[in-house]
């Protein structure tokens, strides 16, 4: 069977020498019989003419030959050649059913792309689900950090085939004398083998012996940055390059695609968390094990907390905790988002499908003709089911050609373009892989399906009588394909006002947000976090002096105005008190609730651009106990009354208020982040310190910052430095991005459901000019002729717009995860919602009403 | 010259005998069947060319182009192995098929 099919394709592709020979065949066959006849005394001329007629004609014997050859391959060959030649003569028709599927394959596999790499891929690791995290902890948690005997210990364990461990750290790269900040790892040099599968595209991967000798100079550095920063320059492997002020030996270049332990990680370092600690104590790593494959996992995880305890004793009370690689890093607006923006992406992806099928069933139905002659010289109804759907699988196939480009133009315009804090929270690399091709290819099939099958068993059922008469006398569309068309422009419709409604509420959450009260002015502060280990700063003394000689390195930068420390940082980053307040105004319940509390110096409210509405600010000689409170946290203990004077409790402890400041504010998504605060007097620095910089005009660079600290102090570790404006700005970048897909993906519905109502009128108005002429003729003014064509598309927009929006309400609990501040129920969105559908309806419906008003009688006759 | 109407499976047999005695081109195969014969039957080519591309089709033949003599290019059929089994089975379905005619005739004689 598969060979004989083999022959037939072979043959197909030889069409041309199979035909050659064919002639040769019988051209001989003349010959010899002409020969023969000739022998037996036959002229010359008439025995050629004997020999062909005996033939019984030349063509008739080739074409029975031909009729003998012909297998379904060439029947189907020969409706493709057709398909290609119909879709050639119509070939705008043909360029806008393949632009919108290649536009709907193509979205589907962009986001198919995006969706897998955040959400359902396992990390891009071998074997992965025999890789895991482990901690001690129990069940309200535990630190995710392991001490080094505990490492040690576990890697004797028998319940684990490797344990490799990790620090992810932020580090300061110098190249030509600039300073940038990039996230690094410091790892045990195995690490890259536990994992499995990475390979460096320069150098080598860490040597283990080296290390466990005692070099830790050694780095790795991924593509990224190697590409970003040093240009891609292949001599960078075996120099040195600066990393926080020490000179480190680059190995090797891992692909970009490589992120681990943290997504943003793109330097790693060798070093032996074992060995005695040299320049930083107290260093715990995060452990990433492979499980021993023999072990069953509840006994391995025993084991190992065994053997944590017995090698620390604080874990004493502590289990083993396994917490799996994949997911490791997603933040929860993805797992809400994504999945509602896929089914968006599917959404749209109906709504293309629907207009394509439309689109080629009203073209089916002007053919009408062509088929019932066909079908009158002997086509079967199969044959001309078969002919029409091989058209639009020729289109599908160039959707899925153009989807394919589609797709991976979007997803690399999106790693290019998008923050990668938006776009690659994932350990898994974003690119188009073979299961994107394999969701390219179903979403192709599926389009073709949907957009082909449907205008091909409609558009070819050819009653005779009647096509006859529909060819005769141009008079109206069929009764079925005119309900099928309604039928898929009313879902069209539908489906492009449900993401109308959907991308409106979005869109208007995100501008909620932006614009939400914030409390501060936000533009122009740098926040540092650092740590000062009590090794080296073991007194209040030595912090203060150091804490006063950075604040006058930063304060000596261009731009700065003023530094101040505090403890806790706005607008989210307080210590956090949960429990009981009590306030002293007499009938008021304690009330249960969640305060940020920051320990603040007289600098800070000037300093972030707090007001403070009653009251005082502090002054240094403030005992403890006396507090400024926000407005939320005094409406709530003392609700209509003045604050200042008045004093609560909380957690044993009373505090007095001596002022009253403005309430800060963090809008979120995450309600939870957004909490009410009070300031107490500044005990001075710690061993973990906040710093907040206030600059005039042009901010310093973060990276300069940092670097000034540790230049200081190399004892120091700086935690973090970032803009106040880009915490808020983090908060809105996921919202923005989400409300900008859905925008554009209601967008891309809401034209092609306008298309679709312009293709349909048009359509039935060129079906039914005989009509409107008629009803010209007996009296009926163009006025009347236009209402009658808006009204058609009205009656269609009304019915689809109705029940989206009856779906919009049902699907919008789940959507109410990422509104903000606006509801289902909003009257502006709904006001939006309709104008923009209204009105693209008239702008759609328009032109077709126009040409059916232009409808003269008198030419129509002369055209008959 | 008489012609004779036959079955088409009649048609086949005839190719496929034709063809065991040796491999051969078309017009060869046409005037074997006539000598043969003895001019009693005769194949129109309209319906011998279809037939042997249909065998051919079938896997029961196989072709090749030869140049021949005076520079033509022919096509030389043969039987296949699938071929020769096929000349069994219809040679012995014909001769069962014509010693029932021949007993009918016989019996009707008597």
């Amino acid at each position: 069977m598969f060979a004989s099919m083999l022959t037939r394709v072979r043959r197909l592709l030889q069409r041309r020498r199979v035909a050659r020979e064919m002639d040769d065949e019988l051209r001989f066959h003349v010959e010899m019989e002409t020969r023969s006849n000739i022998e037996r005394g036959v002229l010359p001329v008439e025995a050629h003419r004997l020999a062909i007629r005996d033939l019984g004609g030349f063509d008739q014997t080739k074409e029975a030959i031909r009729n003998v050859r012909a297998t379904w391959v060439d029947s189907v060959w020969q409706d493709v050649r057709y398909a290609v030649r119909t879709l050639l003569r119509r070939r705008s028709v043909a360029v806008a059913a393949a632009g919108m599927l290649a536009l709907g394959i193509g979205i589907t596999t962009a986001m198919f792309t995006v969706v897998d790499a955040l959400l359902l891929r396992p990390v891009p690791f071998r074997e992965p689900d025999q890789l895991a995290f482990v901690y001690m902890g129990d069940e309200h948690g535990g630190h995710g950090a392991v001490a080094p005997a505990v490492l040690r210990a576990w890697r004797e364990s028998a319940g684990f085939a490797g344990v490799e461990a990790a620090v992810p750290d932020t580090s300061l790269i110098e190249v030509d004398g600039t300073v940038v900040t990039q996230a690094i790892a410091r790892v045990t040099p195995g690490l890259f083998d536990l994992l499995g599968g990475v390979r460096p595209i320069r150098g080598r991967l860490f040597d283990v012996s080296e290390v466990r000798a005692g070099v830790d100079d050694r780095v790795l550095l991924s593509e990224d940055v190697w590409r970003g920063l040093y240009q891609a320059d292949p001599a960078i492997v075996g120099r040195s390059i600066s990393i926080d002020g020490e000179r480190l030996l680059v190995v090797g270049i891992l692909p970009a695609d490589f992120r681990f332990p943290s997504w943003n990680t793109v330097i790693w370092r060798a070093v032996d968390f074992e060995a005695p600690a040299r320049s930083r104590p107290n260093v715990r790593p995060i452990v990433c094990v492979r499980f021993a494959p023999n072990v069953p996992r509840a006994d391995a995880l025993r084991i190992a907390t065994d053997a944590a305890r017995a090698a620390d004793n604080t874990n004493a009370e502590l289990r083993t905790i396994a917490r799996p690689l994949a997911g490791v890093v997603l933040d929860p607006y993805y797992r809400r988002a994504m999945p509602l923006l896929a089914g968006g992406v599917v959404l749209v992806f109906l709504v293309l499908c629907a207009n394509v099928s439309s689109l080629l069933l009203a073209r089916m139905t002007t053919r009408q003709r062509e088929f019932s002659m066909r079908s009158a010289l002997g086509a079967s109804r199969r044959r001309l089911i078969r002919q029409a759907f091989v058209e639009s699988s020729v289109l599908g196939v160039l959707g899925v050609i153009g989807g394919l480009g589609i797709g991976w133009a979007l997803v690399a315009f999106s790693r290019a373009f998008l923050p990668d804090t938006i776009l690659l929270r994932t350990l898994n690399p974003l690119n188009i892989d073979l299961r994107a091709l394999a969701v390219t290819s179903v979403s192709g099939s599926v389009a073709t399906l949907a957009a082909g099958l449907l205008p091909a068993w409609l558009g070819t059922s050819v009653n005779m009588e009647q096509s006859l008469r529909v060819t005769d006398r141009g008079a109206t569309e069929t009764r079925t394909a005119r309900a099928v068309m309604r039928t898929l422009l009313v879902g069209e419709i539908a489906l492009a006002c449900t993401l109308l409604v959907g991308a409106t509420l979005l869109v208007r959450s995100f501008i909620n947000l932006a614009h939400a009260e914030r409390g501060l002015d936000a533009d122009g502060v740098l926040m540092a976090t650092m740590s000062l280990p009590a090794s080296a700063f073991p007194y209040q003394s030595s912090r203060t002096t150091a804490a006063r000689s950075i604040e006058e390195q930063i304060g000596g930068l261009a731009g700065v105005e003023r530094v101040a420390w505090s403890y806790g940082l706005p607008p989210h980053a307080g210590a956090v008190s949960f429990g009981k307040w009590e306030s002293d105004a007499p009938g008021t319940p304690a009330v249960d609730m969640i305060v940020d509390h920051y320990s603040v110096g007289p600098d800070f409210f000037g300093l972030f651009g707090v007001p403070l509405l009653r009251g005082r600010t502090f002054q240094w000689s403030d005992p403890r106990t006396e507090v400024v409170v926000g407005e939320r946290l005094a409406r709530a203990l003392w609700p209509g009354l003045d604050p200042i004077g008045r004093s609560f409790s909380f957690q044993e402890q009373r505090f007095h208020v001596i002022g009253l400041a403005r309430e800060i504010h963090f809008p979120s998504l995450d309600a939870a982040l957004d909490r009410p605060q009070f300031y107490e007097p500044f005990g001075g620095v710690g061993n973990y310190a906040m710093m907040s910089v206030r600059c005039g005009g042009s901010c310093p660079n973060v990276a300069l910052i940092r670097q000034r600290i540790v230049a200081t102090y190399p004892a120091i570790h700086v935690e973090d430095v970032r803009a106040l404006a880009d915490v808020y700005f983090e908060q809105l970048a996921q919202p923005r991005a989400a409300a900008a897909l859905g925008f554009a993906f209601a967008g891309i519905a809401m034209l092609a459901a306008a298309g679709g109502l312009f293709s349909l009128l048009s359509f039935a108005v060129s079906r039914r000019r005989r009509e409107f002429g008629i009803r010209t003729a007996l009296g009926a003014s163009p006025v009347q002729i236009r209402q009658v064509v808006l009204r058609d598309g009205l009656v269609a927009a009304l019915s689809g717009v109705a029940i989206g929006a009856v779906a919009a309400v049902l699907l919008t609990r789940t959507l109410a995860s990422l509104e903000y501040r606006v509801a289902i129920t909003d009257p502006v969105s709904w006001a939006l919602v309709f104008g923009v559908l209204g009105s693209t309806t008239i702008a759609a419906s328009w032109r077709p009403a126009r040409q059916a008003m232009r409808v003269d009688p008198v030419t129509l006759l002369r055209e008959e | 010259m008489p012609k004779t109407d036959y079955l088409q499976g009649a048609l086949d047999l005839l190719i496929l005998k034709t063809l065991a005695l040796g491999p051969n081109h078309g017009w060869g195969i046409q005037q074997r069947i006539r000598q043969v014969s003895r001019e009693t039957l005769s194949v129109s080519q309209g319906s011998l060319y279809p037939a042997l591309h249909r065998l051919e089709a079938a896997g029961v033949l196989a072709s090749e182009m030869t140049s021949s003599d005076n520079n033509r290019r022919a096509r030389v059929y043969r039987l296949t192995a699938a071929g020769r089994r096929r000349l069994e089975a219809e040679a012995a379905d014909w001769r069962q098929f014509s010693l029932a005619i021949r007993r009918l005739l016989q019996a009707e004689g008597s």
